[in-house]
């Protein structure tokens, strides 16, 4: 019985420890990633190219996703508010949900798994064939070479993929609110550009720049301390989104927090 | 006898409870090759790996040319990293850039010549390799003789002093090997000095 205790203590003593190196370890990569980005050469060509990759690459998707989002949000909140007879309060609900908290969020899950799993795959891939060994064996730096462009690349990126998700979705309600409830275009857009506030604009932004790096660090870590071959890569991937998307989702609570503790 | 340019004393390494390596000594001069022989999972790759770096030893002391470099930060460790230079197993090419950009890469990152120079430099190297013309072609698409041989060319670009090579005729046809071979001869010839790790005695 004593044993069987001392086992259950043990474990969970090492499950804490672990975390707390596993802290240790991500915030000395992220604080790594900082120094390299203000010290020695930038590597301009690269973020340019992962620039083209992550954030060009992602539009096609991202203007799914935010014409999904206010199609049938606007539908969802105009047959809500109708019943309480507060059709017109609909551009208003819409543009301020979409601005805060929708296009963000969803913009930035929805990166977390096409990029976040392909940063981790592809330095998941690197690292079991030796070529980050190979980086640092021809006396260069690999969070310089990997890692600053991929951060810096999605920090530029991701607020500009939500602006757009954003701004898609204010379409895709302006087209439900015209067929569906009979809101004229003009109003409807007064009243969005009435509604959302600087600050609005500035709490998506602030969250998709966080979010981005939320997505690069963990997936730029995991990546580049992969193990075990292809299956390792696989057992990666998979933790980077699952972990990356919890992560997300508890940030967002807080930074809404302090956007509405703030203004 | 020339003048020592690498030195290790009573190297101690271990992963976790199980010990790789207790007390070696070694000592390499200038020109010199040494062949470290033995059976797999017995510490020889990651003796080199020690050397230079890659992996960190518990005890003991790795100098060149006199300055300790065990325990080096990265960044200190640069300047040994260019004069100390690894050739991997496999080549460890760069997948998603061609073969001059592989074999171009520590030129572009230490040293301050013109494009038309690396490609001078990079077609030159291509010749000692037996490569003349494949600048062009993804690591995926070239032999595992061909990338070894790559790698190894990427390794000696910056005219290191020591070369350290890592099973460099491990899974190659006997033609193939004999290029490597042929390739590390024509090197030693120049006066490099070496440390390689193999299965293979002829």
């Amino acid at each position: 019985m004593i044993n069987i205790i001392h086992n259950k203590i043990l474990k969970v003593s090492t499950s804490i420890r672990d975390f707390f190196i596993f802290i240790g370890n991500i915030s000395h990569f992220f604080y790594e990633t900082l120094k390299c980005s203000v010290t020695g050469p930038f590597y301009l060509s690269r973020l340019m190219e992962q620039i083209n990759h992550i954030g060009y690459g992602s539009i096609s998707i991202t203007i799914v996703i935010g014409l999904t989002m206010g199609l049938v949000m606007t539908l969802n909140f105009g047959y809500g508010l109708a019943k309480f007879g507060g059709t017109l309060y609909v551009p208003a609900v819409v543009s301020l949900s979409l601005a805060r908290e929708m296009a963000p969020l969803f913009t930035s899950l929805l990166v977390a798994g096409r990029v976040g799993s392909g940063i981790a795959a592809e330095l998941g891939a690197m690292n079991v064939t030796q070529q980050i060994d190979a980086i640092r064996a021809l006396g260069t730096s690999p969070i310089r070479v990997l890692v600053v462009p991929r951060f810096w690349s999605l920090i530029i990126s991701l607020p500009l993929l939500s602006a757009l998700a954003f701004a898609v979705g204010i379409f895709g309600g302006l087209i439900v609110c015209k067929t569906e409830f009979d809101i004229t275009p003009g109003f409807y857009l007064y009243k969005v550009f009435s509604t959302v506030k600087f600050h609005d604009y500035m709490s998506g932004l602030v969250k998709s720049g966080v979010f981005a790096g939320i997505i690069t660090i963990f997936a730029c870590y995991k990546g580049m301390r992969t193990k075990d071959g292809t299956k390792g890569v696989g057992l990666t991937t998979t933790w980077v989104v699952v972990a990356v998307s919890i992560l997300i989702l508890i940030t967002d609570f807080f930074i809404s927090k302090i956007f509405l503790v703030i203004w | 006898m020339n003048e020592v340019i690498l030195e290790l004393k009573n190297i101690e390494k271990s992963f976790g409870t199980h010990q790789i390596h207790k007390g070696i000594n070694l000592t390499l001069h200038k020109g010199e090759s040494l062949g470290l022989l033995g059976g797999s999972g017995t510490g020889k790759s990651v003796l080199l790996r020690s050397i230079i770096g890659l992996e960190q030893i518990d005890n003991g002391t790795i100098s060149f040319k006199g300055i300790r470099i065990d325990h080096l930060s990265e960044n200190a460790l640069v300047p040994f990293r260019i004069k100390i230079s690894y050739s991997f197993q496999n080549g460890a090419l760069f997948d998603s850039i061609n073969v001059f950009e592989n074999i171009a890469y520590p030129l572009f990152e230490h040293t301050k010549l013109s494009y038309q120079e690396i490609k001078e430099k990079v077609a030159e190297m291509l010749k000692i390799i037996d490569l003349e013309g494949k600048e062009e072609i993804m690591p995926s698409d070239l032999s595992g003789g061909m990338q070894k041989r790559v790698g190894m060319a990427r390794a000696m670009i910056l005219d290191p002093e020591i070369i350290l090579y890592d099973e460099p005729t491990a899974g190659l046809d006997p033609a193939n090997t004999l290029n490597v071979v042929a390739l590390m001869q024509k090197l030693k010839q120049k006066g490099l000095a070496s440390i390689f790790v193999t299965h293979d005695i002829p």
